[in-house]
């Protein structure tokens, strides 16, 4: 069975058309890359994923391992298994990290009929994950994201993914605004989480990340429709000529 | 002046000024008609109400009486002088307190008990001080009379509580003087939870010498309507301030914040941050008022008051006033009104966080911003509790 499958799928933002019939398929261990460039709808499909009501789906479906997403709201979707690392996580000043995670990895173990994690297994949890993604002590006792720099709030996601342990990762422009040291401690948390079990989305305007994150399929996705998908050397392509052939004359 | 002297001209100003009205500028957004149109009792019966004891000093006033019985008052160190206020009159008493409010000056007139507490100069007392006033009779009116004052490089923590029976209609109508001398430190905190019907105002004046510290942490839970009056005179050098407060109302409570801190002098700072959350027909006021005088240079004033509304039919008023007659001076104050942020709320539930769960950790994380700020330990997770309830209330 697919991990994700995308039917034609239409969704517009107050009252805008920005996807135009979907297509898409991610099988379990696959990573999928998206790119295209800036207002071509890559953002918007995260978003639909993930189940932001700002976002109306008015066509088509989505089945994530199994279910339909139209049955699920965003918190259940997560619970579900599916995570979106944000291209802008959202500060939260008041609750502290560690308290956020907490609440977070317990929501979903409960949702598969797990035990609660008590607060020494859960330390001992973040222990072990917080090695991969270079995560200092002080980053998990402050608010969540508040006041971090631009790496620290992505490399805050991936942490987050790596606890969450979803079955579909989106990273939604998860390399912009990081340097390349950023760039290979992020990639490096997302390649320990590769797994037969598990698939990826990623969602990039440049080629760059690919090289660290290396996908399975790549599509090119202009003006809310995925207009060619192929191997990783597509993306070499794209960096290459660009996405001038596809975009025409009138641009984006 | 004389007590005797003292009640009287209080009696006689209240006499000729009566309650203020909505006319007054100071009390345009709160009509305290409902106080002025009713006949109080002085009815006494001891009190069923529970509480929960802070610390190994207590004292507990019964519908206005200090209780021998239920209160904690031996083995205080030396220097450490605290009792019933109609034991130990000093001779500032009625000093400090603004004698031009009807409230006072009725408070001043009729209070028949309070606390008096006295530290001498260099003695640190770091067990808190609890004053816990209970009120169940309906219908009485409670005029507590608290007299604080510290002396050189001393330091003191008072926890002032006020539990009300639910549902019943009484006054509490306190006053708190609190002197503090150079280089000491008092650290005061008020919790409000009157009863939702009750009428509640408090005024706490403190005035501080060269390098005083004086913080004021107002928890307003409780009472149908009522007004805390919050006023600080740097008087000293070097001096500080602190008045944080955090008000959480429901139903139909109205509540109003006035805060006044007069820099007198140089190089003293203070700094006020207070959190409003409302839901349902909840009103607040806030007014928080900063005179600096000529003489006041370098002075450090920041103000902030963030208001968190929780329903549509919720209302806040919020007024900082700033008077700077010195030159320079660092002043800078900011007001907020608004709701809940949907984009958090959203990240929050992209990690599985259910939406009720979501708002209420958003909600006490608006929250704990004035708790953070709390130095005691015991008074800190007392407070986080009562928060925590709150917020369970209303979210049902």
């Amino acid at each position: 069975m697919a991990l994700l499958e995308i039917k034609n799928l239409h969704a517009s933002v107050a009252g805008n058309e920005i996807l135009k019939g979907i297509n898409l398929t991610i099988n379990p261990g696959e990573v999928h890359a998206i790119m295209g460039p800036n207002g071509s709808g890559k953002s918007t499909l995260s978003n639909v994923l993930a189940g932001n009501e700002v976002y109306e789906k008015t066509q088509g479906e989505i089945l994530f391992d199994g279910k339909n997403l139209d049955d699920l709201v965003a918190h259940e979707r997560a619970r579900a298994g599916l995570f979106l690392a944000f291209q802008y996580p959202v500060e939260i000043p008041g609750i502290s990290n560690m308290y956020f995670l907490k609440a977070a990895v317990n929501a979903g173990r409960e949702y598969r009929g797990e035990e609660q994690l008590d607060a020494m297994d859960f330390i001992d949890l973040i222990e072990e994950r917080k090695k991969v993604m270079n995560i200092r002590d002080d980053l998990l006792e402050r608010a969540v994201n508040s006041g971090f720099s631009g790496g620290e709030k992505k490399r805050n996601e991936i942490f987050q993914m790596a606890m969450l342990e979803p079955k579909l990762g989106i990273l939604d422009e998860t390399d912009s605004g990081l340097d390349i040291d950023a760039l290979r401690i992020v990639s490096d948390g997302v390649n320990a989480l590769r797994d037969p079990e598990r698939g990826f989305l990623v969602i990039t305007h440049y080629q760059r990340l690919l090289d660290y994150i290396v996908p399975d399929v790549v599509h090119v996705m202009v003006h809310g429709q995925i207009v060619k998908s192929g191997g990783k050397e597509l993306a070499l392509e794209l960096e290459n000529e660009g996405y001038a052939s596809w975009v025409g004359e009138e641009g984006i | 002046m004389d007590l005797m002297q003292l009640r009287k001209n209080a009696a006689d100003h209240f006499k000729a000024n009566g309650f203020p009205t909505t006319k007054d500028e100071l009390w345009r957004f709160t009509d305290v008609s409902p106080v002025a149109n009713t006949d109080f009792s002085s009815e006494w019966n001891a009190s069923d109400l529970a509480f929960q004891p802070l610390s190994s000093y207590c004292l507990v006033f019964e519908n206005g009486k200090l209780s021998p019985e239920k209160s904690k008052l031996n083995a205080f160190p030396e220097g450490v002088k605290v009792g019933s206020i109609m034991d130990h009159v000093d001779p500032r008493l009625g000093t400090l307190a603004d004698a031009q409010s009807a409230f006072v000056a009725a408070n001043t007139a009729g209070f028949s008990d309070g606390t008096f507490i006295e530290i001498a100069e260099g003695v640190e007392l770091e067990t808190p001080i609890h004053l816990v006033f209970l009120a169940d009779v309906a219908g009485a009116a409670f005029h507590p009379r608290n007299f604080i004052s510290i002396g050189i490089g001393a330091k003191v923590t008072v926890v002032e509580e006020y539990i009300g029976a639910a549902d019943i209609t009484y006054w509490t109508n306190a006053v708190t003087e609190v002197f503090v001398a150079d280089r000491g430190t008092v650290d005061h905190y008020k919790v409000q939870r009157e009863s939702a019907t009750a009428f509640h105002f408090q005024t706490v004046e403190a005035q501080l010498g060269e390098n005083a510290v004086f913080s004021n942490h107002a928890i307003t839970i409780g009472g149908g309507l009522g007004r805390n009056d919050i006023r600080g005179k740097l008087i000293g050098e070097g001096g500080e301030a602190i008045c944080n407060g955090l008000y959480l109302l429901n139903g139909k409570q109205q509540f109003d914040t006035h805060l006044f801190m007069d820099h007198a002098v140089a190089n003293c700072n203070s700094h006020e941050l207070y959190k409003g959350i409302l839901d349902e027909k909840a009103r607040a006021v806030f007014c928080g008022r900063i005179l600096v005088q000529q003489d006041a240079q370098q002075t450090d004033a920041v103000q902030s008051n963030k208001n968190l509304l929780l329903s549509r039919g919720a209302k806040v008023h919020t007024l900082p006033q700033l008077e700077i007659y010195a030159d320079d001076v660092k002043c800078t104050h900011g007001a907020t009104i608004g709701e809940l942020d949907e984009t958090a709320l959203y990240y929050l539930q992209t990690r599985g966080i259910d939406p009720v769960r979501g708002k209420a950790m958003l909600t006490y994380a608006f929250a704990n911003e004035v708790l953070d700020e709390i130095k005691s330990a015991s008074v800190k997770t007392y407070l986080e509790n009562l928060v925590h309830e709150w917020l369970e209330k209303v979210s049902e």
